[in-house]
């Protein structure tokens, strides 16, 4: 573990090549991933702990290169440019080779240009966004530089106009944590209607019961829309997750998944009800799953379009081109690192 | 079509239809370190359908609580995934228990009415998978009541099933529902009781219905292998008699026969594991590149290699059989084979088996096998070597390259999984001097999330109905073919000794040096 204080970053390079060689090495990289955990004004401290621990459980499961990217915002206040550096290989967080990076001053407007070199050669980039998602991706170059991008919506103010955000900002490649947070529901819902061929049940109707701002269950209303082709039922809860769904089915029988801690219980007319597991999942756990496949995650697309009403994600490119916008005048008190 | 499964949706996990596991002989040790514990880790992972139950039947006077205390014990000891209580809930209310002995009309009749009862309980349509973890003897009894209960699901129909969801497949699920029958190895003691087996086997099921588990076909790095080799370009044009040496193919345990004399005094490594392990990975290796990965295409590849196999034309010089000595392994003094428990003291059954085979077709002529297997050797090993030939012309001084050895390329099985590619580079500094380096991949440190058991596997593939990994009846007896005559030449010989902790008797190395080898220390 090598702790760079106020360093450039060549001599990050340079450090990172000499651990690798030094303290034994992955062998055998599948992607780079980027953790961007921006510091939000007015709040302390930033969640790199839980970034680290996520990236660690991840890491075991996907070998790669991380790189934790923390960048202090622009505002009017001129801090002077600054970048600290962590070289961690083997070590806590894991088999991985991590370097995690503070940015301050304009440098944090111009994270590409540390990020760029350390980027493994020739293997898919990942970056994951731990906070608020961008507005628009394109103008931060860490996410244009990646194939896939993970952002959580959960973590906005208002999740719900963030996901709608995450729609009219899609790109192939795109996903969200809300998406992944819901894999163990629509498991649980697929299975509900396997059958024996002939006996398939057809659902023809959907209510999804849930607290008004959770971006999950808004997804899951999409999922369902776009699968089922109904429109479910919004059932408003005060607090609390996603609770309960319910698919109407054509002969007049029901069936119910509703959530009580980490069990599911899965009633149906007509059987007796049966207790599934359904257990909540850490970060590092969701973001494992997330790496495991880095292309255009098209049932995603066509539930954020039936949940927000944004047409034609399927038919967005891939990629982005990088638009650049200064900061400093836009960011007059909310010091969004651009 | 269920709606809400989308082909292109790789979040959702393949999972079987509603079904039973009837386990037999569910108080062996089989079934308790890996059986019930790859159930639990399947449960943990999600991979199970919400109707899902497990049916134990043994001759113990136990009822469904009893039965589940034992399943609790063996999955708080065994299992691989940590203990959740929301997954043990789930199994708990899913286990049912059969007393009774093989040849018990009684108890197969309530066998068949627990069977029933999960219908309306579970909303299991009669789906069952019959595990037989029991000796080769009560094969015949089981299978005769399975027949006659209609357990068996009737002549050929009901074998297939719809495949498991989402992978579509031939219908006729209504009614009694698919049925399976599971065997562990040893299938057979040669060709003709391995052919007697499968003649038994076949009259009660339909040959698609019966799954032959070699566990080692579940394992990662073996069906890695089959990847390494079919998805890539890079190794394919060298993976033939024109660039490869040789191959060495070994399977070390640094344990011994512990208290399993009674089976393996009788049968000896070939019959353990040269037979079924070694076989395997040798036509995996071997085998010409299949059109599609479906099972039957793999079959029909494995079975054209597995005919090619050619045994030394004097088998005698050709092969060694080898047996432990009293000696030292890792730290620790341990007795000799004929000094274990149960063995009787003129015993001359092998604990080690070196075999030099060969691969009759154009790609493989010429090019020497060499499989070994041992008990008590120095570590526990076992990995696939293929090693390339020299370089025809060396532009460097002789001195130089001295060093230099093979090219090689290893996969290694188990333990730390990975891939080895061994090549000759330069020495640091101001001379030309040549060494090997060995570049290697382990995915078992890459990849660390500890690879899922191959139990979990396989069971999980016999709930799908997917025999990809499951060797098939010819498989098993070309295999016995191979190892057949071996047996029959060594009939009235004995294994040559070797000293606990030692690669194996003198004469192995002999073997390789005949031909101007030497083994690889794995």
């Amino acid at each position: 573990m090598t702790a760079l204080w106020d360093t450039t970053g060549t001599e990050v390079v340079r450090e990172l090549a000499a651990a690798r060689r030094s303290d034994g090495v992955t062998s055998g990289l599948a992607l780079t991933l980027v953790a961007v955990v921006d510091e939000r004004p007015g709040a302390r401290s930033t969640p790199v702990k839980a970034v680290e621990d996520a990236a660690t459980i991840a890491a075991a499961a996907h070998p790669c290169r991380i790189l934790v990217v923390t960048r202090s915002p622009v505002g009017r206040n001129t801090t002077p440019d600054r970048l600290d550096a962590e070289i961690v290989v083997g070590d806590r967080l894991g088999p991985c080779e991590a370097v995690i990076m503070r940015l301050q001053g304009r440098l944090a407007l111009h994270a590409e240009s540390v990020v760029m070199p350390l980027l493994a050669p020739d293997v898919p980039v990942v970056t994951w966004w731990h906070g608020p998602p961008p507005e628009q991706i394109s103008t931060d170059p860490l996410g244009v530089v990646a194939e896939r991008r993970i952002t959580d919506s959960a973590q906005a103010s208002d999740p719900v106009a963030a996901l709608r955000q995450r729609a009219v900002d899609y790109a192939a490649g795109d996903t969200d944590l809300a998406w992944t947070r819901i894999t163990g529901w629509r498991t649980l819902l697929a299975g509900a209607l396997d059958g024996p061929p002939g006996a398939q049940p057809q659902p023809v109707a959907a209510s999804v019961a849930a607290p008004a701002g959770d971006a999950s269950a808004v997804l899951l209303a999409g999922w369902l829309a776009a699968r089922l082709g109904v429109e479910p039922e919004r059932t408003e809860l005060p607090a609390g997750g996603l609770a309960s769904v319910r698919l109407g089915l054509a002969g007049g029988e029901e069936i119910r998944v509703g959530r009580d801690n980490g069990t599911a219980l899965l009633e149906r007319t007509g059987r007796e009800p049966r207790t599934l597991p359904l257990l909540a999942r850490t970060l590092g756990e969701e973001l494992a799953e997330e790496l495991r496949r880095l292309d255009a995650d098209q049932p995603y697309a066509a539930a954020l379009s039936a949940a927000t009403g944004v047409t034609g994600l399927t038919g967005r490119p891939a990629g982005r081109v990088h638009t650049w916008v200064d900061p400093a005048p836009a960011a007059a008190g909310t010091g969004e690192p651009a | 079509m269920n709606p809400l499964r989308d082909p292109q949706d790789r979040r959702l996990p393949r999972t079987p239809e509603p079904c039973a596991l009837v386990i037999f002989g569910v108080t062996g040790d089989l079934a308790r370190k890996k059986l019930i514990p790859a159930v639990y880790d399947l449960a943990n992972r999600g991979l199970l359908p919400p109707g899902f139950a497990v049916i134990g039947f043994a001759r113990r006077d136990w009822d469904d609580r009893a039965f589940t205390a034992l399943v609790k014990e063996a999955v708080e000891q065994h299992a691989r995934t940590p203990w959740r209580e929301e997954v043990w809930a789930r199994l708990a209310g899913s286990l049912r228990f059969v007393s009774g002995s093989f040849d018990d009309d009684d108890a197969f009749d309530r066998l068949t009415g627990t069977l029933d009862a999960l219908r309306a309980s579970h909303g299991i349509p009669g789906n069952a998978a019959f595990y037989l973890s029991i000796p080769p003897a009560g094969f015949p009894t089981v299978l005769k009541h399975l027949a006659r209960t209609g357990l068996a699901g009737g002549a050929g129909a009901a074998g297939v099933g719809t495949g498991g969801v989402g992978t579509g497949g031939n219908g006729a699920a209504a009614g009694p529902g698919w049925r399976r029958v599971v065997v562990e190895k040893p299938f057979g003691h040669d060709l003709a009781s391995a052919r007697d087996l499968n003649t038994l086997v076949d009259e009660v099921f339909s040959p698609a219905a019966v799954f032959r588990i070699d566990h080692y076909l579940g394992k990662e790095t073996v069906q890695n292998l089959l990847v390494l080799r079919f998805a890539n370009t890079l190794f394919d044009p060298v993976w033939n008699n024109r660039y490869v040496d040789s191959v060495q193919i070994t399977m070390a345990e640094d344990g011994g026969i512990g208290s399993r004399a009674g089976f393996y005094d009788a049968a000896g490594a070939a019959r353990d594991v040269l037979q079924n392990h070694l076989l395997q990975l040798l036509t995996l290796l071997a085998m010409e590149e299949p059109t599609s990965f479906d099972a039957e295409e793999i079959r029909y590849e494995k079975l054209k290699v597995l005919r090619a196999v050619a045994l030394p034309d004097d088998i005698r010089a050709g092969t060694v059989r080898g047996q432990y000595r009293p000696g030292w392994v890792g730290g620790q003094r341990v007795p000799g084979y004929l000094d274990e428990k149960d063995v009787p003291p003129s015993s001359t059954t092998e604990t080690y088996v070196a075999v030099r085979l060969g691969v009759q077709n154009r790609r493989w002529a010429g090019v020497p096998f060499y499989l070994r297997a041992g008990k008590r050797l120095p570590r526990r090993v076992t990995e696939l070597a293929v090693l390339f030939k020299p370089a025809p012309h060396l532009p460097f001084q002789p001195a130089d390259v001295e060093a230099l050895g093979h090219n090689q390329l290893v996969i290694r099985v188990q333990p730390e999984e990975g891939v080895v590619l061994k090549f000759g580079s330069k020495v640091p500094g101001t001379a030309m001097e040549l060494r090997d380096i060995a570049m290697d991949f382990q995915y078992g440190e890459a990849f660390t999330e500890s690879s899922p058991e191959a139990y979990e596997r396989l069971v999980l593939d016999v709930l799908i109905g997917d025999s990809t990994l499951f060797p098939h009846a010819f498989e098993v007896e070309q295999s016995w073919r191979v190892v057949d005559p071996l047996e029959q030449a060594w009939a009235g010989t004995v294994p040559e000794p070797y000293r606990a902790g030692e690669w194996g008797p003198r004469g192995a190395d002999a073997l390789l040096a005949a031909d101007g080898r030497a083994w690889r220390r794995a």
